[in-house]
């Protein structure tokens, strides 16, 4: 399995690499394909607390995208209740094996850092983002405040 | 004012009509062949039919002129076929303009802004182990151990991709030639696959070429019509569009065809959905759903109070009837403005989508009557009354009768997204017209036995000149 080998290293990197956006990267004690990594948002209205995310590594890793899901609950045009999002780089019909996590979690920042409300999975939210700004960045951060994680010292 | 000038319209419209009738009642009298007016137009696309030898050889003879016109090699002339729809003028000018652009955009060759740094010791970035003795790589440089290629590679087909496998590399849109993707399959079962994608993609990069859509059949047409014209494959005896692919559907287009089949996909589990939850309102006639069991319903726009079973003034309706309010569920009641508006833009859809059903239906109930028409064709031709050819005028009467319905049944997709104007004024006049020839014609088919030849001759041709006028203005 050419996943163990690719997984092993990704995590190590990953770990040691010291930056602040992606703290905590975790993984399951005896299976390296379940990850869980803390996202640290540094833009209103996000930057009150920080967002757990899981990550699933098929077997066939790197040769299809790992699934990666919003286990905390967020305020967002482009992710659900569920925490479903749709981010190009990690479709299956996009997806490159030499793709690392890394550049998935950057990507995912972006998105949370910078809203699309052009093309939204929850399209009231995106119009609120649009229309009422105010209303948008006052409940995403009571949401934010409420249901997020603590930010890491 | 616009009143005015309405009337006037279709009272110009009333005059054409009567000249138009008698100067095809004229025409009647000369004519000899039942197809009057155009025929320099055909509605059968021209085409013909290959198999896979000769669609090889129509890639084969595009693939030399190319490499004879720009000097390249036999692989690079097809793979710039393929990624430019086979056109060789086109790619002859993009090439004499700015030759790495033309590669870029067929990805064949890699952005040149991006860096990317040859990995050391051959450690392949895909499996993350080094010590590689050589590593593989497309155009774009992009290097990768030949294990990982096989697995992507794998991967890709088994999610139906062929000529668009793309290297491995975040963000680079280089493709893998076929002769890359041989080279690290080499013999293994997957290379059948390959070579079956391959022809798939071969044939629908190009613009002449498109499998026939008969179940199981293997015959490709090749047609450089521009008009959505049908083709009628000669192996599987399909008949379909030779542009889009479905039932051939003149005079619509295949942009509105298409929104219509799937507006009727979506929509008619809606429809169906409101015409059996939904009434509208007796007084105010706002669109209700009633959702609890009370039949006592109050309209909330109105404030009407009736009976949903009977639709009467509620106060009329005694007291021992009243025993349905026991349940005391508040029937739930929509009646805003916008429910307005979707009832009536629902009536709009009903409306075209009911004729074109119907005229579907009746086009199945006809094959009966043609299989009727055949037995009545041997019966006569068994009791010695006359000749099998005698008949066959018969035969014809019900394969005209077919071809006009069928036109009839596609213009209603085209009425339904017509702007309204004087052009739509025209469409539906010539429609209605075809309308009344094409019941006229089936009334007279259904009766051959009591229509006399002539007559029953004189039905086909007006049904046939008033479809061929319709195709005429607004599909040719």
């Amino acid at each position: 399995m050419s996943a163990t080998r690719r997984l092993q290293k990704e995590l190590g990197d990953l770990k040691s690499c010291g930056v602040k956006a992606y703290e905590n990267v975790d993984c399951e004690e005896s299976n390296l394909l379940k990850w869980t990594v803390l996202l640290v948002p540094d833009k209103e209205p996000y930057n009150k607390g920080a967002f757990k995310v899981g990550i699933t590594f098929p077997v066939d890793y790197p040769f299809k995208p790992p699934k990666v899901l919003f286990e905390t609950k967020i305020y967002h045009p482009n992710i659900d209740e569920e925490g479903k999002f749709c981010l190009p780089i990690v479709a299956r019909e996009n997806w490159k094996p030499a793709t690392k996590t890394e550049q998935v979690m950057m990507a995912l920042l972006s998105l949370i850092n910078e809203p699309e409300p052009s093309h939204p999975i929850r399209a009231d939210v995106a119009e609120e983002y649009q229309k009422d700004r105010k209303k948008f960045l006052k409940t995403a951060e009571e949401f934010t405040k409420k249901h997020a994680e603590k930010r890491p010292e | 004012m616009d009143d005015e000038d309405m009337s006037c319209t279709s009272n110009d419209d009333d005059d054409y009509d009567c000249c138009d009738d008698d100067y095809y009642n004229d025409c009647d009298v000369d004519a000899t062949d039942d197809v009057a007016v155009t025929s320099t137009h055909s509605e059968e696309a021209e085409f013909e039919c290959l198999n896979v030898a000769q669609v090889e050889k129509v890639f084969v003879e595009s693939v030399k002129t190319l490499m004879l016109r720009l000097n390249i090699g036999d692989k690079v002339a097809k793979l710039l076929l393929v990624a430019n729809s086979w056109d060789i003028e086109y790619i002859v000018s993009m090439y004499r303009m700015n030759r790495y652009d033309l590669f870029r955009q067929s990805h064949m060759a890699a952005k040149s802004d991006v860096a990317y740094e040859k990995p050391k010791n051959g450690y392949c970035s895909v499996c993350a182990i080094d010590g590689y003795e050589s590593l593989a790589s497309l155009q774009c440089g992009h290097c990768f151990c030949e294990q990982c290629w096989n697995c992507h590679i794998e991967s890709r087909l088994s999610e139906g991709v062929a000529t668009r496998i793309e290297c491995m590399e975040s963000e680079c849109g280089v493709y893998c030639p076929p002769d890359f993707v041989y080279e690290i399959l080499e013999k293994g079962p997957l290379r059948a696959k390959y070579d079956r994608f391959l022809f798939r993609d071969l044939v629908l990069s190009h613009r002449e070429l498109k499998f026939c859509v008969g179940k199981d059949c293997q015959v490709v047409i090749r047609s450089n019509e521009d008009k959505p014209k049908r083709v009628t494959c000669e192996s599987c005896h399909t008949a379909f569009c030779v542009k889009c692919g479905v039932d051939y559907h003149a005079p619509t287009s295949c942009d509105t065809i298409k929104q219509w089949l799937t507006k009727c996909a979506d929509d008619s589990e809606t429809a169906n959905y409101i015409s059996a939850h939904t009434k509208d309102c007796p007084q105010c006639h706002s669109c209700i759903e009633k959702a609890g069991g009370c039949n006592h319903i109050q309209c909330t726009r109105c404030r009407y109070h009736f009976c949903w079973m009977c639709f009467g003034d509620w106060k009329t309706h005694g007291s021992e009837y009243y025993e349905c309010s026991r349940y005391k569920e508040n029937p739930s009641v929509a009646a805003e403005a916008n429910h307005v508006k979707a009832r009536r833009a629902l009536e709009k859809y009903l409306h075209y989508f009911e004729r074109f059903e119907n005229h579907s239906k009746s086009l199945k109930m006809e094959e009966q009557l043609r299989d009727k028409i055949r037995k009545k064709i041997e019966d006569k031709v068994n009791e010695h009354n006359g000749t099998w050819i005698d008949w066959q005028y018969l035969h014809s009467s019900v394969s005209l009768l077919t071809k006009c319905r069928y036109t009839l049944q596609y213009t209603y997709p085209f009425a339904y997204y017509m702007q309204s104007g004087p052009r739509k004024q025209l469409f539906e006049y010539q429609q209605a017209q075809l309308e009344k020839e094409v019941e006229e014609l089936a009334w007279a088919v259904e009766r051959a036995d009591a229509t006399a030849r002539g007559a029953l001759e004189a039905h086909m041709h007006r049904a046939e000149h008033k479809r061929q006028t319709l195709l005429h203005d607004f599909f040719f």
